[in-house]
């Protein structure tokens, strides 16, 4: 039976046979489609590269070869004017050595993964000369380039260089180390590594849409990108230059890069002209100083932080077109965040002036305001009818916001506790203080006693 | 008689035995004798600080299996052993290891366990030890629970790493560059629970294995393995598919055992002559009582969750009122937190536990001390299965019990008519396929992400270039200037596999029955018509789930845990097509074959069968399409000629009935579950021409089942002629060839059919049959 079938088959050792693999393969290759999802189906097969893809490449890019043993590499290079001071950023909170050479990077890749498989093809790097930054794209010609092409990257790269990203921390340097490891290579030494990211979060997010890069320099230093190509769009654009050998298109990709390049050399500018130096305050939004104020308390320079808080303050309310359109300056949490520095301090006084202001803001701010003088009042200046009045304050406030629509949970919660727990104990002290009045001075000392006693277990109720 | 009082093993075995309703549900019994331990001194070139630990745990010397591993593994050998339950396996990797580790603190070792639970159990296990030695050991797990910090500490500084092959498939492997530490150091991999990895998932992680040996030699190391396994047929063969290295094989046992009675109880079916019979659960309840009563530590194992809670319920009921140590009873299945996992193996290490009643969760190697007596209700699927169930009771020096209560299904049946099987057959056979082409494939891509391929390099056994080629096709893969194979695609490969089915195309299974949906498992596309259509119970972890709703063009069921009385049972309408046979050979009224074909079906109804007995409880439709499955089948072709006087529908039960009864068998040969493979009959098959029974792998490409039924055929018709001869049944039952009405007799006619195509004409065998 199904001789037909069995042609050339003769026994089970024929299992291992490796024709019988390819015709099973052959078989799995005319019934997988019908299984296979769209996006998977079989694209065209690839264009053998020419023996010059390299040349191509850089003629289409614009740039030089560099042949080396290891392989071919095209080199891209701009110089772009930007003066800028490094000195300041010492200044800031932020792990920045200024005496070393900055040096900025950002990779093109296959992909946002930082497994084995994922491939940085173009690394945009740039460094000052005097005035003029001075930037060099190493690209990749081909997959067998890639020692030649991270060779290069070391020489590149200064001994003690600090190096300067835009999200580097986690995803270019840790693919980068990757790469190397993969040829089984040491990465280049650094001194120490910025990256960017976090800053812009901490800094500029309260007024841009997203922390994107293009997103952080038009509404940081100023500069809009005209036809920029979206990031998602870069791998496959390199996967057309390897499998169909289209180079034109990796010209966009070329501005992409040399303009992220770019922006972060004017980042780092914004944050030392402005940021850094109190002298630039003026300059800045009083909005940035104000994230800058925190990062300072965090790191317990709470100088530091007061003296952001003060010129973000002293700043007029800064028009929206200026800046981007962004969101409006909150001046209210900057009162806010002043007090709680003053009050940390010890200044109490300076404290409640600041208070003072916040509350005239209006709204949620003016009820975390006189929340904020209730705790003071209670905790630390032992004035618990002062406390409840300025609860009750914050109360009245929320109770507006209530008739209005404007629901606050939070404050809810925390108002229905605070002013149950005050109440008790502006009642309790009202008692204690009307039985002194009655009571022989004789009785003062059991009478503590009992006060001491009752005391302790209203706070359990309270808690 | 008193209810409740402490009695001996031995006289609790007999005392149950003789109670009436049991002695006539007897199938078999038998004594195995005890055994004496073989020692050996502790081997001379171990680290003092271990040798010091081990005495003050009071081990003075190895056993023999142990002694003979580790110098084995001393030598450089790559070892795999087999020995039975709580025979201290795991001594015979973590001592070279730690030995390792002491003369060299670089030292680096992987640990492979097939569930989480094992791994955090022999880390501790392992924690221990070195701790004992006074040794600075940094172990850790790493799965799907280990937090982000430890995860980067682990990779820089884990002298051993513990994980399971999804984690190291998924995890690992693709960001090997971030465990170049481990990897550099990489000196021992131990694959523990080694007969776990069969079927799909062995076929998966043999392929994963390829892909950690190939990263090791990237950074210039090749670590030695060692592989533990349970008894099974073939355990030099499973290790060296899973492996692709030759294996030393140490099986010779060297712990002691005190004497072991192993009962096999069949319950007296209900209606002989139509084969109606009880489930095992009743027996099994009633032998547990006799042995909680008497004060002897038992484990009951069931077959399901459910099975394990109706048990857990009837003793609980039996035991209220001071009738016995009720509250020292307890649970143990998937599900339960691990904490009260933990509480209920110290407690029965202790012995303040004095029984426990689980699903296969305790089967694999949680260490849970040695008990008096073992209850198996129902037969667990395979003999190894079974042996590892029953070798939980089993004293060092005292008697222990095991007794298996056989279950209505025909394997139950099969088993307890010829109990012979279990003692003397060699353990079923752990098959997996590496070569299996959509497995292979997928991990060739994963391959490829990880490392470029030269072009002239070896993937397993075979040159990988031209399924590159392949995958080329799809442009993920491409092959540069250099002759060199390089990963060119924005996928994440890994991530499309899942080791636990054979195709990547997948039906996801949500549970929405929490808080929040979650995904709990997954079917491959062909299965899913049948195991998650509307209304179907889903079994996962021995838990039911019934599927409120399957979204088939976006590949979603959508599930809710339940307690259901019922499983279900989808039909289904099968067409199938050989594409290509692979091997061929004569039969004496007929042809064996081994080959490649194309399952079509279309699931029609479900049938709704109670748990325990199979009884049909009701039935509904589904309406799904048809799907197809391109895999492999063996199947028997018949000589018209033999046939030429048979009626047609006489010959297409007879077909049928023998096929049940080679699929019966089949799944007992291969240790496979039944579902594994599936059954077509063709009267006049339009591609041979002739009657023909199909037996085909239920799994895209197959795992190598099929090559193994065509190599052993000839068994396979004789003890499907057996089992249709032995069975008590008049004219066929769900245990044999199936149901039947009463005028056709498919067991008469599909006897013949096989003796047929066999060659063999057994008078006693036909005199048997007609009578």
């Amino acid at each position: 039976m199904t001789a037909e079938l069995a042609r050339g088959a003769a026994n089970v050792a024929d299992m291992a046979d490796r024709d019988l693999r390819l015709r099973r393969l052959a078989r799995l290759r005319e019934l997988e489609p019908r299984v296979r999802p769209a996006s998977e189906l079989s694209r065209p097969a690839p264009r053998p590269q020419s023996l010059h893809g390299a040349e191509r490449l850089a003629a289409a890019v614009g740039g030089r070869v560099a042949q080396t043993d290891g392989g071919s590499v095209v080199v891209v290079e701009r110089t772009v004017r930007v003066p800028f001071d490094p000195a300041p950023l010492a200044r800031l909170p932020f792990p920045i050595d200024p005496t070393r050479p900055l040096f900025l990077l950002d990779t093109e890749t296959t992909g946002l993964g930082t497994g084995a498989g994922t491939l940085a093809f173009l690394i945009g790097m740039a460094w000052w000369e005097g005035e003029l930054l001075r930037v060099v794209q190493l690209w990749l010609p081909d997959h067998p380039d890639e020692g030649a092409f991270l060779d290069m990257l070391g020489t590149l790269v200064p001994a003690d260089a600090w190096l300067v990203t835009y999200n580097g921390r986690t995803f270019d340097w840790p693919l980068l180390t990757t790469r190397y490891r993969l040829l089984r290579r040491a990465p280049p030494p650094l001194a120490g590594h910025l990256d960017l990211l976090p800053i812009c979060r901490a800094l500029f997010r309260h007024r841009l849409p997203d922390a994107r890069l293009a997103s952080v320099e038009s509404g940081v230093a100023g500069v809009q990108r005209t036809g920029d190509l979206p990031g998602a769009l870069v791998p496959d654009r390199y996967f057309g230059w390897l499998r169909r050998g289209e180079a034109e298109p990796l010209l966009e990709v070329r501005e992409h890069n040399l303009q992220d390049v770019v922006s972060m050399a004017h980042l780092l500018n914004v944050l030392s002209e402005r940021l850094a130096d109190p002298a630039g305050h003026a300059r800045a939004h009083p909005g940035d100083l104000v994230g800058l104020a925190r990062v300072y308390r965090r790191q317990g320079r709470q100088d530091d932080a007061l003296a952001c808080l003060e010129s973000a303050l002293a700043l007029p309310d800064p028009e929206r077109q200026a800046w981007g359109g962004g969101w409006a300056f909150d001046r209210g949490q900057a009162w806010l965040d002043q007090a709680a520095l003053f009050a940390s301090q010890g200044r109490g006084e300076d404290a409640l002036l600041a208070w003072d202001e916040a509350a005239r803001c209006g709204g949620m701010t003016a009820v975390r305001a006189w929340i904020a003088v209730a705790k003071h009042r209670e905790h630390k200046l032992r004035d618990p009818a002062g406390a409840l009045e300025a609860a009750a304050s914050a109360e009245r406030l929320v109770a507006k916001r209530r008739s209005l629509g404007r629901f606050d949970p939070w404050a809810e919660r925390d108002l229905g506790r605070r002013l149950r727990r005050l109440r008790r104990r502006v009642a309790r002290l009202q008692q204690i203080a009307d039985r002194r009045a009655v009571r022989h001075p004789m009785d003062a000392l059991p009478l503590d006693a009992e006060a001491r006693g009752r005391g302790s277990q209203q706070e359990v109720p309270a808690a | 008689m008193r209810l409740y009082e402490p009695l001996a093993t031995a006289q609790t075995l007999e005392r149950f035995l003789a109670d009436p309703a049991v002695a006539a549900s007897i199938a078999h019994r038998r004594e195995i004798p005890a055994r004496e331990a073989q020692l050996e001194p502790m081997p001379a070139w171990l680290d003092p600080r271990l040798r010091d630990a081990l005495v003050r745990r009071g081990i003075a010397s190895l056993y023999s299996h142990q002694a003979e591993a580790v110098e084995a593994i001393r030598g450089g050998e790559d070892v795999v052993v087999v020995t039975p339950t709580a025979s201290g396996k795991s001594l015979c990797y973590n001592l070279p290891v730690l030995q390792a580790v002491c003369e060299d603190p670089a030292a680096r070792a992987l640990y492979l366990f097939p569930t989480k639970a094992l791994g955090q159990d022999q880390s501790a296990e392992l924690r221990d030890l070195a701790a004992l030695a006074d040794l600075e050991l940094a172990a850790g797990v790493y799965d799907g629970d280990t937090p982000a910090p430890i995860r980067s500490s682990i990779r820089a500084a884990g002298q051993v790493v513990v994980t399971n092959p999804d984690m190291l498939h998924a995890a690992i492997l693709p960001h090997h560059t971030k465990w170049y530490q481990l990897f550099e150091q990489l000196r021992y991999v131990v694959i523990d629970e080694t007969h776990a990895y069969r079927g799909v998932f062995g076929s998966h992680v043999a392929n994963v294995i390829r892909r950690l040996l190939r990263i090791c030699s990237h950074y210039g190391t090749t670590p030695r393995i060692i592989c533990c396994s349970a008894t099974i047929g073939n355990p030099q063969a499973l290790a060296e598919t899973l492996t692709g290295r030759s294996m030393r094989v140490v099986d010779r046992n060297g712990a002691p055992s005190g004497a072991k009675h192993v009962v096999v109880l069949n319950p007296r079916p209900l209606d002989v002559r139509q084969g109606i019979r009880p489930g095992a659960l009743g027996l099994s309840r009633a032998a547990a009582l006799a042995f909680l009563r008497a004060g002897r530590q038992t484990i009951v194992f069931g077959r399901s969750r459910i099975a394990v809670e109706l048990l857990l319920v009837g003793l609980r009921e039996a035991l209220r009122d001071g009738r016995g140590p009720l509250q020292r009873v307890r649970g143990y299945r998937g599900g339960y937190l691990p904490s009260e996992r933990r509480a209920i193996e110290s407690g029965l290490r202790s012995g303040e536990v004095l029984g426990v009643v689980s699903t296969n969760a305790l089967e694999l190697g949680i260490d849970i001390g040695r008990l008096d007596v073992a209850v198996l209700a129902g037969y667990p699927g395979t003999i190894a299965a079974t042996w590892q169930q029953m070798g939980r009771s089993g004293r060092r020096q005292d008697v222990s019990v095991a007794i298996l209560v056989a279950g209505a299904g025909a394997v139950d049946q099969y088993v307890a008519n010829h109990p012979e099987y279990l003692f003397d057959a060699s353990p079923e056979e752990a098959r997996l396929d590496p070569e299996n082409l959509h497995v292979l494939l997928a991990h060739l891509r994963s391959a490829t992400f990880e490392l470029p391929f030269a072009d002239d390099e070896r993937f397993g056994e075979q040159p990988a270039a031209e399924l590159l080629a392949f995958l080329g096709e799809e442009g993920h893969v491409r092959q540069a200037a250099d002759g060199r194979w390089y990963w060119a695609s924005e996928n994440f490969p890994a991530s499309e596999v899942s080791l636990r089915v054979a195709s990547p195309e997948n039906v996801v299974i949500i549970d929405t029955g929490g808080n929040r949906p979650r995904v709990i498992g997954e079917v491959d596309l062909f299965s899913a018509p049948t195991k998650v259509h509307e209304d179907a119970i889903y079994l996962h972890e021995s838990r039911q789930y019934h599927v409120d709703r399957l979204d088939w063009d976006e590949r979603k069921a959508y599930v809710r845990p339940i307690d259901a009385d019922h499983y279900t049972q989808a039909e289904l309408s099968v067409t199938l097509k050989p594409l290509e046979a692979f091997a061929e050979a004569p039969l004496s009224g007929g042809q064996r074959v081994h080959g490649e074909v194309m399952v079509s079906s279309l699931a029609t109804i479900y049938k709704k069968l109670k748990l325990d007995t199979h009884e049909n409880l009701g039935w509904g439709r589904i309406h799904l399409p048809e799907t197809e499955l391109h895999t492999t089948a063996w199947w028997l072709g018949v000589d018209p000629a033999g046939v030429a006087s048979w009626r047609r529908d006489e010959l297409d039960r007879a077909l049928v009935g023998a096929g049940r009864a080679l699929l019966t068998i089949a799944s007992v040969l291969l240790m496979s579950d039944p579902q594994d493979l599936g059954l077509v009959a063709q009267v006049r098959s339009p591609h041979a021409e002739r009657p023909v029974v199909y037996l085909y792998e239920a799994v895209p490409g197959g795992v190598g089942l099929a090559p193994r039924l065509f190599e052993r055929t000839d068994e396979l018709l004789e003890r499907a002629a057996d089992l249709i001869r032995d069975c008590p049944c008049r004219s066929g039952c769900p245990a044999c060839v199936g149901p039947s009405n009463d005028d056709a007799s498919p067991k008469t006619t599909a006897a013949a059919l096989l003796r047929l195509v066999s060659g063999t004409s057994r008078t006693r065998t036909s005199t048997a049959a007609v009578a």
